[in-house]
């Protein structure tokens, strides 16, 4: 841009403010469709469902009154909600180490110089870039009562007496529902993190080497560090994903058996469109929002550091 | 060290010592295959399940006598034929691709022109702009459902594809925005700015210089606006309850069961036949979707 007005620089000159005037009429004219778009779509609901949380709307009765915060009375007096919210803290924390883990020791086996790498890479990432219904689904039959695929091998290794029912089961169901998500996501984490270790410039590497640095202080003051960045935004989006994610849950076990499944976004399904309650299932939806506020709010503080930076 | 052997007789040791390095560099190798086994195992085991039971026959999928991941009958393609005259497959297909061609154009109008503004005109919150943009990827769909509910049903367009055509550029648009910005970073300034010396507009130095030159980007956008669009589930579930307006992953789901009876060669039929195509495409650019979601850390 400085180029630009470097060769535009005696008309810059002789009328400055028309110049500027016709580079921005320009630039928000070119950002106003998004933005309209995302106002109207996104921005508008939002506040709309803030309205419909403190309303008693219904699908059916479109004159909706200002009930202050019953809803939200309502929804945390309902046990099930509440057992959502638990079940939704439990399967994102639970998940989200798993996926860690797994994703952390398989970036470091990608690392490492093997041939065929590309071909392996690419079935690695079957499980996240297959649509999440399909998955969903696939798994299903995998835990199915009578069929199972996963009982019929775990039994013939040995590494499991009698066959379980995984979906109908409340400790296994909310297990089978982690171990979907798990195997979702342990690919993506594992990707982010090698695109966060291939940020890592080598020299930099080999002159700390050089320099007398071992392993460790390699690790903890450059590798670190310089991926923790990308880290942090990995973490932050498959914990928003997670957090927010029906489709595991819906397809599998419904919020079943007894509720032990249940999580947040089925709950607001089953409120503010199967039952017609617009007001309760947006107040259960926002009550995601605290959750996930915190999280939003490193986002932007990190961001926001780094461009002052 | 060895060097100052090789011409005496420490020539076999250094031999020696290469062939222990070597040996160490095939046990490591040897490791990381161990290490990788299991995950692309479990990785690509749920797939070929899939892809087993959709061309079994019944009788074999239900056989608890034999080895369940082979076929014992031939294979046969009763499933498929199934899914095309006796459900509403073909339909779900068809609006697969209105959706995916639709969303598509609406995202190329709004990001591109969008993501060229934020890389390129200067604008004094530009930055703002593109960190608010990127948040409005990150509101999940399931804090807008229920009012999204009530803007399609009054427009009339809840139940049919249309709801899903103006809902999914939500969160197409921003992503879409995001890549692109980062794309047009990467084109160098000098070509819009030899057409604006030459005499022309900048819109239309943008349109002449610009986007003949960003194809690749613009594919990459259209292939997100699909593969997106085709990770939704909470809109198309929330939205479309008429059989024939919905879209594959949706139709499969929900609409695939005879009464309460899951039928899983079918099902698995119609999950593959969807799922193989997205996930190929999916993969051959998920570098550059990780490289749009983390680089707003590295820039």
């Amino acid at each position: 841009m400085a180029n630009a007005e470097l060769v535009t620089g005696p008309f810059v000159h002789t009328r400055p403010g028309a110049f500027t005037r016709q580079r921005l009429r320009f630039g928000y004219g070119m950002l106003a469709p998004a933005i309209l778009y995302m106002v109207v779509l996104v921005g508008v609901p939002f506040l709309w469902s803030l309205y419909l949380s403190l309303s008693d709307a219904t699908v059916g009765n479109s004159v909706a009154q200002f009930v202050g915060l019953r809803n939200f009375a309502a929804v945390l007096a309902d046990s099930t909600v509440r057992q959502a919210l638990r079940n939704t803290i439990v399967f994102t924390v639970i998940a989200g180490i798993f996926k860690a883990v797994l994703g952390g020791l398989l970036a470091f086996l990608l690392m490492q110089d093997i041939r065929g790498k590309k071909v392996l890479r690419s079935l690695l990432v079957i499980p996240w870039t297959l649509p999440v219904a399909i998955s969903a689904l696939a798994w299903k039959w995998m835990f199915d009562p009578q069929f199972s695929a996963i009982n019929y091998v775990a039994t013939r290794l040995h590494l499991m007496s009698g066959w379980p029912n995984w979906l109908g089961e409340p400790g296994l169901a909310m297990a089978s529902v982690i171990i979907v998500n798990v195997w979702r996501g342990f690919p993506f984490a594992a990707i982010v993190l090698l695109a966060g270790m291939s940020a890592v410039p080598l020299e930099i590497l080999d002159s700390a080497k050089v320099d007398g640095a071992n392993f460790f202080l390699r690790f903890h003051y450059i590798i670190v560090p310089m991926i923790a960045p990308i880290l942090f935004v990995g973490l932050l989006f498959d914990t928003v994903f997670t957090l927010t994610d029906i489709s595991i849950v819906f397809l599998l076990t419904q919020g079943g058996p007894m509720n032990t499944t249940e999580i947040l976004p089925t709950r607001a399904l089953e409120i503010g469109i199967e039952a017609g309650a617009l007001g309760r299932g947006a107040a259960i939806a926002l009550l995601l929002f605290p959750i996930l506020l915190p999280v939003v709010y490193f986002l932007l503080r990190f961001l926001g550091r780094r461009e002052a930076a | 060290m060895n060097t100052v052997h090789t011409l005496g007789p420490g020539l076999p040791v250094a031999q020696h010592a290469t062939r222990q390095a070597h040996a160490r560099a095939a046990r490591r190798r040897l490791l990381v295959y161990l290490g990788l086994t299991p995950f692309v195992i479990i990785a690509v085991f749920p797939v070929f399940w899939m892809a087993i039971t959709s061309f079994k026959t019944d009788a074999d999928l239900v056989n608890p006598a034999v080895f369940p991941f082979w076929f014992h009958q031939p294979p046969t393609l009763e499933h498929f034929t199934y899914l095309f005259q006796h459900t509403y497959y073909g339909d779900w297909i068809f609006n697969t691709l209105t959706i995916a061609v639709l969303v598509s154009i609406i995202t190329l109008l709004t990001a591109v022109p969008a993501g060229y503004a934020l890389a390129r005109v200067a604008l004094p919150a530009a930055e703002k702009l593109g960190i608010g943009i990127f948040c409005a990827y990150l509101i999940p769909p399931i804090l807008l459902f229920i009012p999204l509910s009530r803007i399609v049903a009054l427009t009339h367009l809840i139940d049919t594809k249309w709801a899903l055509v103006v809902i999914y550029p939500t969160f197409t648009i921003p992503f879409c925005t995001w890549l692109l910005s980062g794309f047009f970073k990467t084109i160098p300034a000098e070509i819009e700015e030899a057409a604006q010396v030459d005499g022309c507009g900048r819109l239309a130095a943008f349109v002449r210089t610009v986007v003949p030159v960003s194809w690749a980007g613009m594919l990459t956008a259209v292939i997100f606006a699909f593969t997106l669009s085709m990770q939704d589930f909470l809109y198309s579930l929330a939205f479309v309850s008429v059989s024939d307006q919905k879209p594959i992953p949706l139709g499969v789901a929900t609409d695939l069961m005879r009464g309460d009876v899951y039928f899983w060669g079918s099902l698995m039929a119609g999950a593959l036949l969807v799922g193989v195509p997205v996930a190929i495409l999916y993969s051959f650019f998920l570098d550059q979707f990780i490289t749009g979601i983390t680089s707003a850390a590295i820039k």
